[in-house]
Formats: structure tokens, sequence, C-alpha cells
């Protein structure tokens, strides 16, 4: 059970990066827009996953990331303050009666509700964190707080169309 | 001691969240300095293998073989053109091989990676320190400017876009020989900044900014864009315009490496006034 965890997290760890590198950033909406999908890794990492492990694994695909994007230490910032972010979202937004049932945090076994305050939270983190860190200057406030709010918008897009394409099918064999 | 360890276990998330965000943040800031280092250039070839392998594939997709046969035609072309050739105005040289001697060399190369959708985006292109780049070369596509090489691998060169918070490029009013500087504010891809133009200055919408040739980076005349909108300040001793790039950065497939051949020689030039 657990080495298979372990493998499905693996292949996804990489899966994401390269999609990000060779589709998601060669993708240019309005000149604008940049979704980074690649974070649906973190968001998808099982709840029992020791702290160490979701922070190194932060840091090691944001690191992945900046390798390809040759931005150094920029995606690997933002993905370790996402990671130190998510137990305490967790915590945050579950209440104690319907909290963390299953593996993963997914819509399927969290609700709509949860999941999608847990997503739109940790994005907003993390895009926030990038894209001031890369211009690192607050006299683009408002033109930056934009691009994050847009960048967000269209991830999380893309992270819940991925979450009906493929964690609904096991829900009818459940039943 | 034992209370110690006990203090570590229980917070050792915080101290581990400190530890590899001081070294995300300690890549990020020192990047310059770890250019020159060995794992740089290995995760760099790394990366620029893998996207050159992506394009190769997705090259099938578009014409550009054609393309580059077309552009490395244009790459010689353009070094015979009266540009290109060291200029003298006076008739004090008397030696034909002066002023006939080639001052600009231009080096195709295909683009391997490139975006226009960051606050700061660079370009790789697949030819590097064996094809003879160097660090702050001028790039160019036709005689439309690009960018300027920023850091060069053996096989690979990275190049700072015009589209970055760093990129200043010295340029004038093709009319009147007027001085300004082009930046980039971020957002569209399309428009630029055009800075210190001086009061006196009449700006009419659709003037041409071209490269002045004041820094040895780009030769003088390269097209940046033509003026979009400006406004006048009262009290600014420069006034602002915004400028539309001639450039289409989001469709580069070739561009032009320019080798400026009498560099070494501005520069000397520079330095041995400054010692005295």
């Amino acid at each position: 059970m657990t080495s298979r965890v372990f493998i499905i997290n693996c292949s996804r760890f990489l899966f994401l990066i390269l999609f990000q590198v060779l589709i998601l950033n060669n993708i240019n909406l309005g000149g604008y827009i940049n979704p980074f999908f690649y974070i649906y890794f973190i968001l998808l990492l099982p709840f029992s996953t020791s702290r160490w492990i979701l922070l190194t694994s932060a840091f090691l695909l944001g690191l992945g990331i900046d390798v390809f994007a040759n931005t150094p230490g920029l995606n690997a910032a933002a993905c370790v303050g996402m990671a130190f972010a998510r137990p305490f979202v967790i915590n945050i937004i579950s209440t104690s009666s319907e909290s963390l049932i299953g593996i993963n945090p997914t819509i399927k076994n969290q609700g709509i509700k949860w999941f999608f305050y847990y997503a739109t939270i940790l994005i907003l983190i993390h895009h926030l964190i990038l894209f001031y860190l890369e211009i690192f200057r607050f006299d683009e406030f408002f033109q930056t707080l934009f691009r994050t709010l847009i960048s967000s918008a269209f991830t999380l897009l893309f992270v819940l169309v991925s979450e009906y394409l493929f964690f609904q099918k096991p829900k009818q064999q459940h039943k | 001691m034992r209370n110690l360890f006990q203090f570590f276990r229980r917070y050792y998330f915080y101290f581990l969240f400190l530890l590899l965000e001081g070294i995300s943040l300690s890549i990020f800031f020192n990047y310059n300095e770890l250019q020159g280092s060995i794992l740089y250039s290995a995760s760099y070839s790394f990366s620029g293998s893998v996207n050159d392998l992506f394009r190769y594939i997705s090259e099938y997709f578009s014409l550009s073989k054609t393309n580059k046969v077309l552009v490395e035609e244009m790459a010689k072309l353009h070094s015979r053109l009266p540009e290109a050739y060291y200029k003298t105005d006076t008739n004090s040289a008397y030696f034909l091989d002066t002023l006939s001697r080639i001052e600009y060399k231009y080096i195709s190369a295909k683009v391997i990676s490139n975006s226009t959708n960051k606050r700061n985006n660079f370009l790789m292109i697949n030819k590097g320190r064996l094809h003879g780049i160097k660090n702050h070369m001028g790039v160019i596509i036709g005689n439309k400017i690009v960018g300027q090489v920023v850091s060069v691998s053996p096989h690979f060169s990275w190049i700072m876009s015009v589209l970055n918070k760093d990129s200043r490029i010295s340029a004038k009013f093709k009319k009147n020989n007027q001085l300004v500087t082009v930046e980039w504010t971020g957002g569209n891809y399309r428009i630029g900044l055009v800075k210190e133009i001086p009061r006196h200055v009449v700006i009419n919408k659709s003037d041409t900014i071209i490269s002045s040739g004041n820094s040895e980076i780009f030769p003088e005349g390269i097209l940046i864009g033509t003026i979009n909108d400006f406004t006048i300040v009262e009290d600014e001793n420069f006034n602002y315009a915004t400028i539309l790039f001639t450039t289409d950065f989001n469709s580069l497939g070739y561009v032009e490496v320019v080798v400026d051949l009498m560099r070494k020689e501005k520069e000397e030039l520079k330095t041995s006034f400054k010692v005295h």
C-alpha cells in the first residue's frame, strides 16, 4: 500500500515537472497568464505524509522547475512556503467531524467546498511568493497583484478540471 | 541535553522550513555568483538538452527547416550590408583595408526556449561559447531587436529579452537622433516604455525608435519600435511615451547574435582613458 502510494507520487512528481516546463511554460495567454499547475503535486500529497517529506519534496519540486525555467531558487522558495502552510490550512478549514477521510485531499473525499478553500488558499500563497519574489520591488504592486490573481485563477481551474478528470471514477465503484 | 533534543523534535518542522527557505532564497539572490559553478553548468546543459530535444520534436509541426536556410542566408547577406562595415567620414584614411574592414558579424542560432508572460523573460539559443558567443553580445532578428546575451555555456546561450526589468536599451529617434532609453514595464509584451525624452523634442505617433549604437551591444539603426502613445507632463524635464515593439517576441524561431569585431578596441580605448 505505502509503496504503491510512493510510486504514484513519484511518477506524478516527474510528470508534473515535465508537463509544466515543456507545455505550460510555453503557453501564453494574453501576456499575463502563466498557470503553475505543477503545485498540484503538493496539493495531492497524502494526509499522512510526514512533515519533513512534505517540505523536502516541495523543495525538490520547485528546484526541478527552476532548473528548466532558469529561475534558480524562485519556484523552490514558493513551493517550500506553500508546503509549510499546508498543515495549518488543513487544520483551519477542517471541522473535526468531517475531516480527513481517505488518503489524499480530493474533491471526492472532502467535498467541493473543502477542496475549493484548500486549493485556493494554498495556490494564492504559492503565487504571491512567486510573483513578488520575481519582481522584488513594490512599485509595480497592483500590476503584480493582478498577475497573481489571474494566474491563480487559471491554476485553480486546471486543478479543479483534473480533479474531475482523474478522481471521479472510483466513487462509483465504492457504491 | 534531552530537553534540547525534545525541543528540536518538537519544532523541527519550523527549523526545516527555515533551512529550506533559506537555501532557496540564497540560491535566488546569489544567482549571478553561481553562474560559474559546476552544478550550474551541469544543470544548465541538462535542461538545455531536454529543451533542445522537445524543440526538435515540435519542429516537425512547422516549416522551420526552410526558415533556417533562409535566416542563415540572411545573416550572410547582413554581414555584407554597408552598415556592417566600419565607417569613416574622414579622408585621411589612405588604405583601402581600413575603409572596408568588417565591424559586425552575425551568427544565426535557433531559439530553444522563450517566454513573454513573465516579468523577467529570457531566451535560450542553441549556440554558445564554442560558436564564438560571449557575454553582452546583442541579439537581433532581421533588423529588429531581441535582447542581449547574459550567460554562455559551451553549447547554449542565455539571453535576456528586452522584456525584462533589467533591460535598458540606449535608443534614439530616427528622425532627429535624440537619445532616449527604452524599457519594459511588464504586462503586454507588445508595448514598452520610452524614457528620458527631452522636453523640446516634438513627439508624433508612429515615430520610429532605433538603437543608438552608443553601447557596444547593438549596431546603430536596429529597429526597436514605433511610438504608440505619449503624454506631455508640464513640470518635468523629460517626457514619456509608450512604444509598440516591431519585434514579435512571441514568435521567435531563429535569431542572430551580433558580434562586434572591434569591441575590444573600443573598450580598451575607454579604459585607457580612465587610467590617466
